[in-house]
């Protein structure tokens, strides 16, 4: 049961991450605080999934991770859509969108 | 595509181990620092700050366990590290990991020697072309699907011209020949063939050719081929051997090939001869008789002809025969049926070692059940090291696959250790199975086994390794809790191990049971009364050369001058001649027997079992004469023929009538030749032990003299001592006379014995084996409990209960799992029961003694198992228990 759950949340996070690196590279905190901006802190990001999230994106050839010097002058990785994760993400808004609209359907209907 | 991708990212994150680790350590903390400023940004004090944002990221450690195992080398890096720490915590425990992994070597040896023998008896394919279209043809009577008829030449010549099924159909039988033109006279077994044997079979000589049709023509040069075992164990593998020539049945025989190490059936020869060669085969009777059946028939099928459409096509073939020929059939007539050569090859063995298989198998099962119970006494013991491990942020499957990779590599420890035991015994276990079987020589440690031992064992480690672990993992929550007082585990673990005893103990039963039906089956069997009394005789095989013993009167002669010289040997007591003698392992003449003034049917002749004796013969084998005389040496040539019946051939032929005084006659004799029943001797078990005596005729060897049989000499001293002056007798009347097999019928009686006792011994020491090991598990239990409850009982104590209370309550469980497991182990074993029926002598499978043997046993070992550390529990001190409190 616990492992459902998780399957949900990584599939969002993985999602909300891919969108989040489509508008520029972005270094770790930056996404999470994208995240939670973007969507006036209704989703925050819990910062212990992020990592791993982040590594098994990068894993999987969706984005790509390289060393820059941030806003503040300091070194972090910063992470890029490649082609294949522009792709997936195009993908996975989709499978979404199906999906909200889906559920909206049933809740209006029933 | 992915797969292969994630795995060179998990080999290159094994090498680049290092930089992928400080990098994420830069990462983690440049999140940190950031997290931190915002926070300051926000007016928080600089050490508060650090901490939300310490605590907002999840907690520095879980948060890189789990990026590091978002990369795939973690897995490969895990398994690593798993084995290294397994190896060093069982460096640490070496008393521990040495008894696990000797338990676990004869556990596993034992399955791979088992295994050794069934894989090169019965799943090796047989070294012949194509060996799976091979077969082997039987024609059996409609009332007695046991014996095999054989076939005459005829019949095989109908065969091979009327079906469609077969690429090829090849005769044989077998027989002992004297082979001269060496220093010494040799006897040796000869296999009769037709020309194409060995192309069915597919065999090629590695030296010379076999046999081609010219050889086969009636009149061609005889010519030999040798089997591979004879030219090593007689010739020295001497390749020269091809093209000698060699004296044989008073003709030149030139020898044209050897063949290779093949295993052969039925009969292992030492030669090969086409049947033109052979005297008997080839005599025009022979050639002419479809009654005289006596040749086996191997087949090999046509390319997609499948075993049903063959047996289908002979059955065909066979009712025609039937038709056109019904007088040279018993009424109802044959079965014709083919076997595939494997089968045949493998028939007596497979039952038996199926039986090994299960019982090591059941052994295994037993081990694993004990190692478990030793492995979770020990993880009770490592619970605060568990509980310390999972609160540094070890995830409960990373610890999960730490325990089971250390019960693993236990495993495969025993299973190296088990592969040593097993080559060890492999020898013994080529010459246990070479009693049921030709095919012993592909009984070896190959691939194949060894890959079934790997399997076998990582199989046993996550058996024993996945219940302890398992309730282990699940026990890490209390841990901690529990305050590391060390006190071993939750009640469930003590629960689970007493349903593991209770395993223990049913398995056990199956085998105790198991090997207490094979003990009492051969005590019958040794008890039996067999009819003959095999001590000091010594049976000398004297087969006389056929070829310088053409006639009656030369064999006579022989015969006279043997038994003459024999009787006045000092320490003779008796001296006789037979064909055969008890349990001699040759295959029994037999004969159909008519009746003086009862007409019956040629093909209704009741058949008997037939021996040549001379007189005394019943007095040296010690058989019991029932009625009338046995054989003197008046019944000579020249005097009335005489006859004397087994007591079940006398039921048999005249039912209560008297036979002694009443004619019969041998049916191949035509005209009749009458012969006068003297005497009816005792059943004798001649053939077999196990088997029901069939009876036989006897008839006297002076009135007609046979040329194949033994010497027999009932000794004053011990018979062994007769051997060299026996040999020195035979030679002295013939130097050209070769002597064949000499024993003692003790020793034909223990070989006849060899192969049962061997199974016996084989269950005996399983079952044993498996009591030691339920023995240790349930004591085991037993003091796991006391110490978990020593406080508990030291409460009850201070409370005034009594000795018999905490006794009923630390060996409750226990002894609920002993009744269980009992009681399982029972009704299994009486499931299984008609399994084992047929490896049965004289008991029931179901025979009460042998179940309430094993219960009383198994009861009483395991009182005595759970009693002795049980008393521990009664010397509890309760100050001294309730101090640690």
């Amino acid at each position: 049961m616990a492992a459902e759950k998780e399957d949900l949340l990584q599939g969002t996070l993985d999602l909300l991450i891919l969108r989040t690196l489509a508008l520029e590279p972005q270094h770790g905190w930056g996404i999470a605080r994208r995240i939670q901006q973007i969507s006036r802190d209704v989703l925050s990001v819990t910062q212990g999934s992020l990592y791993p999230a982040l590594y098994r994106l990068e894993e999987q050839g969706w984005i790509t991770a390289e060393w820059g010097i941030s806003e503040n002058k300091r070194r972090a990785k910063f992470y890029r859509l490649t082609r294949a994760g522009e792709r997936q993400l195009v993908r996975e808004t989709e499978s979404w969108e199906r999906f909200v609209a889906a559920v909206g359907r049933v809740l209006r209907t029933v | 595509m992915s797969a292969v991708r994630r795995t060179i990212a998990a080999l290159r994150g094994l090498f680049q181990r290092r930089r992928l680790e400080a990098e994420l350590d830069e990462e983690l903390r440049f999140h940190l620092a950031m997290e931190t400023e915002e926070q300051l940004r926000q007016g928080v004090s600089p050490g508060e700050a650090k901490r939300r944002a310490v605590l907002e990221l999840g907690g520095l450690e879980p948060t890189k366990e789990a990026a590091r195992s978002a990369r795939g080398y973690r897995r490969l890096e895990t398994l690593g590290q798993d084995v290294r720490f397994a190896l060093r915590l069982l460096r640490r425990n070496k008393g521990y990991a040495s008894a696990v992994v000797a338990a676990l070597a004869l556990g596993i040896g034992a399955n791979t020697a088992i295994f050794s023998m069934v894989r090169g008896v019965m799943l090796r394919e047989l070294p012949y072309r194509q060996p799976s279209r091979l077969v082997v043809l039987h024609q059996r009577d409609s009332r007695d699907a046991e014996t095999d008829n054989n076939f005459s030449v005829l019949d095989i010549e109908d065969l091979r011209r009327r079906n469609r099924s077969f690429a090829g159909l090849a005769e044989y039988h077998s027989m002992w020949f004297n082979l001269l033109g060496r220093a010494e006279p040799e006897r040796v077994q000869t296999g009769v063939v037709s020309a194409n044997f060995f192309d069915v079979l597919g065999t090629k000589a590695i030296l010379g050719r076999t046999f081609k049709p010219e050889d086969d023509k009636l009149g061609a040069q005889p010519v030999l081929v040798f089997s591979h075992a004879y030219w090593q164990r007689s010739w020295g593998g001497d390749p020269a051997v091809v093209g000698k020539t060699l004296q044989m049945n008073d003709h030149p025989h030139i020898v044209i090939g050897v063949l290779p190490p093949v295993p052969q059936y039925p009969e292992e020869n030492d030669l090969w001869m086409p049947t033109s060669a052979c005297p008997f085969r080839s005599d025009p009777r022979a050639l002419a008789s479809r009654r005289g059946r006596a040749y086996n028939v191997f087949g090999r099928l046509r390319p997609g002809t499948t075993l049903a459409q063959a047996q289908g096509d002979l059955a065909a073939v066979n009712r025609a025969l039937l038709a056109e020929y019904p007088g040279d059939y018993p009424a109802g007539g044959y079965q014709i049926e083919a076997v595939p050569l494997l089968t045949e090859l493998t028939a007596r063995a497979r039952p038996t070692l199926l039986l090994l298989l299960a019982t090591v198998l059941l052994v295994l099962l037993i081990v694993c059940a004990n190692v478990a119970n030793l492995q979770l006494a020990r993880l009770n013991s490592r619970g605060d090291e568990m509980g310390v491990r999972a609160a540094l942020g070890a995830a409960r499957g990373r610890l999960l696959r730490q325990l089971l990779t250390e019960s693993v590599i236990l495993a495969l420890l025993g299973a190296a250790l088990g592969i040593g035991i097993a080559a060890a015994l492999l020898r013994a276990l080529v010459a246990f199975a070479a009693r049921f079987t030709t095919r012993t020589g592909d009984i070896a440690l190959d691939g194949w086994v060894l890959a079934f031992t790997v399997a076998i064992a990582v199989v046993a480690g996550l058996l024993s390794g996945t219940l302890p672990a398992v309730s282990a993992s699940r026990g890490i929550a209390t841990a901690l809790r529990s305050g590391g007082s060390g006190r071993p585990g939750p009640a469930g673990s003590l629960r689970l191990r007493a349903s593991l005893a209770g395993v223990q103990v049913a398995v056990s039963f199956l085998l105790l049971v198991g090997a207490g039906l094979t003990l009492r089956s051969i005590a019958k069997l040794q008890a039996v009364d067999a009819g003959f009394d095999p001590a000091n005789v010594l049976a000398v095989a004297v087969d006389l050369d056929w070829a310088h013993y053409k006639t009656p009167e030369l064999r006579r002669v022989f015969h006279r001058a043997l038994l003459a010289r024999a009787r006045s040997l000092p320490g003779v007591a008796t001296a006789a001649y037979s064909s055969n003698y008890p349990l001699d392992g040759t295959g029994f003449r037999t004969a159909g027997v008519r009746l003086e003034g009862r007409e019956v049917a040629d093909s209704e002749v009741p058949q008997a079992g037939l021996r040549f004796a001379s007189s005394e013969v019943f007095t040296a084998l010690g058989i019991r004469l029932e009625r009338g005389r046995g054989f003197a040496d008046t019944d000579r040539d020249g005097a009335p023929r005489v006859a004397v019946l087994g007591h079940a051939l006398a039921g048999r032929l005249f039912g209560a009538e008297d036979p002694v005084g009443r004619r019969i006659a041998l049916a191949f004799d035509d005209p009749p030749i009458w012969h006068t029943v003297v005497g009816v001797i005792a059943n004798v078990r001649d053939l077999a032990l196990d088997q029901d005596p069939g009876g036989a005729v006897w008839v006297a060897l002076d009135q007609r003299p046979a040329l194949a049989g033994s010497l027999l000499l009932r000794s004053r001293r011990e018979p062994q001592a007769l051997t060299a002056e026996a040999r020195a007798m035979v030679h002295d009347i013939d130097p050209r006379q070769p002597v064949g097999r000499v024993q003692t019928l003790e020793t034909a009686r223990a070989a006849a014995l060899a192969a049962p006792r061997l199974t016996t011994i084989l269950l005996s020491a399983f079952a044993a084996l498996a009591l030691v090991v339920t023995v240790i598990g349930l004591g085991g239990v037993i003091a796991f409990g006391v110490v978990r409850r020593t406080r508990e009982i030291g409460i009850r104590m201070a409370l005034g209960a009594g000795r018999g209370a905490i006794l009923a309550g630390v060996l409750g469980e226990a002894l609920v799992a002993v009744g269980a497991g009992l009681s399982v182990g029972a009704a299994v074993a009486l499931l299984l029961a008609p399994v084992v029926a047929r490896l049965l002598f004289g008991v029931s499978p179901t025979d009460p003694i042998t179940y309430l043997a094993v219960v009383s046993l198994l009861a009483t070992v395991a009182a005595l198992a759970c009693l002795l550390p049980a008393r521990r529990a009664t010397e509890v001190e309760p100050s001294l228990a309730l101090r640690t409190l």
